[in-house]
């Protein structure tokens, strides 16, 4: 191997690395531009579908509304609001959406993401039976709730009562900003 | 090239999670259900695969002082366009493993085939490397994901059968919730170490 300076391989071991962050940062560019569009497409889809999942008919989106604890966003249709709020679960937010509609009475909820127990606080978002009893229980409901063992009208899930206690700690922000909101 | 005896390296006698012990944090996190574990292996095979050969064509070209930089910008990348694809395409897959998909980025595994075959062998033999050991990672999960699973949830193949809801053997009020947290993982993993070092005493003694 021809023998180099100290200089030039320091200049050598720059190029290298450099023109592999190049080649990579191009490529990621290249995936970026197909994919972008596409993940924002089904962001936007999840969240309507949430919406209208909790509040018949859909809504817009708020941008001017009081801030309170856990309320991210708001939107707004002919039949009442749907609040997308942050209650903290077991370990870490929920991220939900709760339908309100225009008597101020809960209309649905709907978790949209989470990282509770799979098995256990996970059942609150799941598609299963178990789920959606759990969530069907507060439809109606305006006043504020809690789970059973603190004296509410909440059923709560097996072995999951902090999950179900953040939901309703949602469910009762979300109901406090539509209160707010008159 | 001996792709037979790569074969039964990274399936059993050189596999990357029950002998080398390589990337163990995503080994005990997602394997919960069968979805997760086989999304998982695929992305971490076609990860190793694309950056095997990568390295291989690369080795006598990057200067050994900067070569883990080199390897780490090269397998971010990859990392980064199957978790941009998997979220485009697959977005049940996406939200089931959630955080672990850019973390293999520093899963052992990748990092530890580039430095001990990629950057040593020509690019065939380390494409074949990189798909046997990701098999081998795979099927580990897979065994784990269904013991976890069956025994933790009383199911088989969640997320991926029956509507997602996985086809129920025993019933709901009967598995053992632990399994599936943490420490039933470190149980399972522990017992599937263990069962796969029996095979390997039993096949060496039959030679």
């Amino acid at each position: 191997m021809k023998k180099e300076s100290n200089f030039l391989y320091v200049i050598r071991l720059t190029v290298t690395l450099l023109l592999i962050c190049v080649v990579m940062a191009a490529a990621l560019g290249a995936v970026n531009g197909v994919t972008a569009p596409i993940i924002e497409q089904l962001t936007y889809e999840k969240t309507q579908r949430a919406v209208s999942a909790v509040l018949e008919g859909g809504g817009d989106e708020v941008a001017d509304f009081p801030a309170m604890d856990m309320i991210s966003k708001v939107y707004h249709g002919e039949n009442g609001y749907a609040v997308e709020v942050t209650p903290t679960g077991f370990d870490n937010t929920i991220t939900m959406m709760v339908g309100v509609n225009n008597e101020g009475k809960v209309t649905g909820i709907s978790i949209i993401d989470h990282s509770e127990t799979a098995g256990l606080g996970a059942v609150a978002a799941a598609a299963t039976s178990a789920g959606e009893a759990f969530r069907a229980q507060f439809a109606g409901l305006s006043s504020t709730i809690s789970v059973t063992k603190d004296g509410g009208q909440v059923e709560a899930i097996t072995s999951a009562t902090i999950t179900s206690r953040a939901v309703c700690d949602g469910v009762n922000a979300a109901l406090a900003l539509v209160a707010a909101m008159g | 090239m001996n792709f037979k005896k790569q074969f039964v390296e990274g399936l059993l006698t050189k596999n990357p999670v029950t002998v080398q012990l390589l990337g163990m944090c995503s080994t005990l996190a997602i394997t919960t259900s069968l979805f997760n574990g086989i999304g998982m292996g695929l992305a971490v095979t076609i990860i190793l695969t694309c950056s095997n050969i990568l390295i291989s064509a690369l080795r006598k070209v990057i200067p050994s002082q900067i070569r883990i930089a080199a390897y780490i910008v090269i397998i971010a990348g990859f990392v980064t366009i199957v978790d941009l694809a998997i979220q485009a395409f697959l977005p049940d897959l996406s939200s089931s493993l959630g955080v672990f998909i850019p973390l293999i980025v520093v899963n052992c595994i990748i990092l530890g085939r580039a430095e001990a075959f990629a950057s040593k062998n020509g690019v065939l033999a380390s494409a074949i490397d990189g798909i046997c050991q990701g098999i081998g990672y795979t099927v580990a999960l897979i065994i784990v994901c269904v013991i976890r699973e069956l025994l933790g949830s009383g199911t088989f193949g969640g997320g991926l059968l029956n509507n997602g809801e996985g086809i129920r053997l025993i019933p709901a009020q009967f598995p053992a919730m632990q399994i599936v947290m943490p420490v039933g993982g470190f149980l399972v993993l522990g017992f599937v170490l263990a069962g796969s070092q029996w095979l390997m005493k039993r096949l060496d003694s039959k030679k």
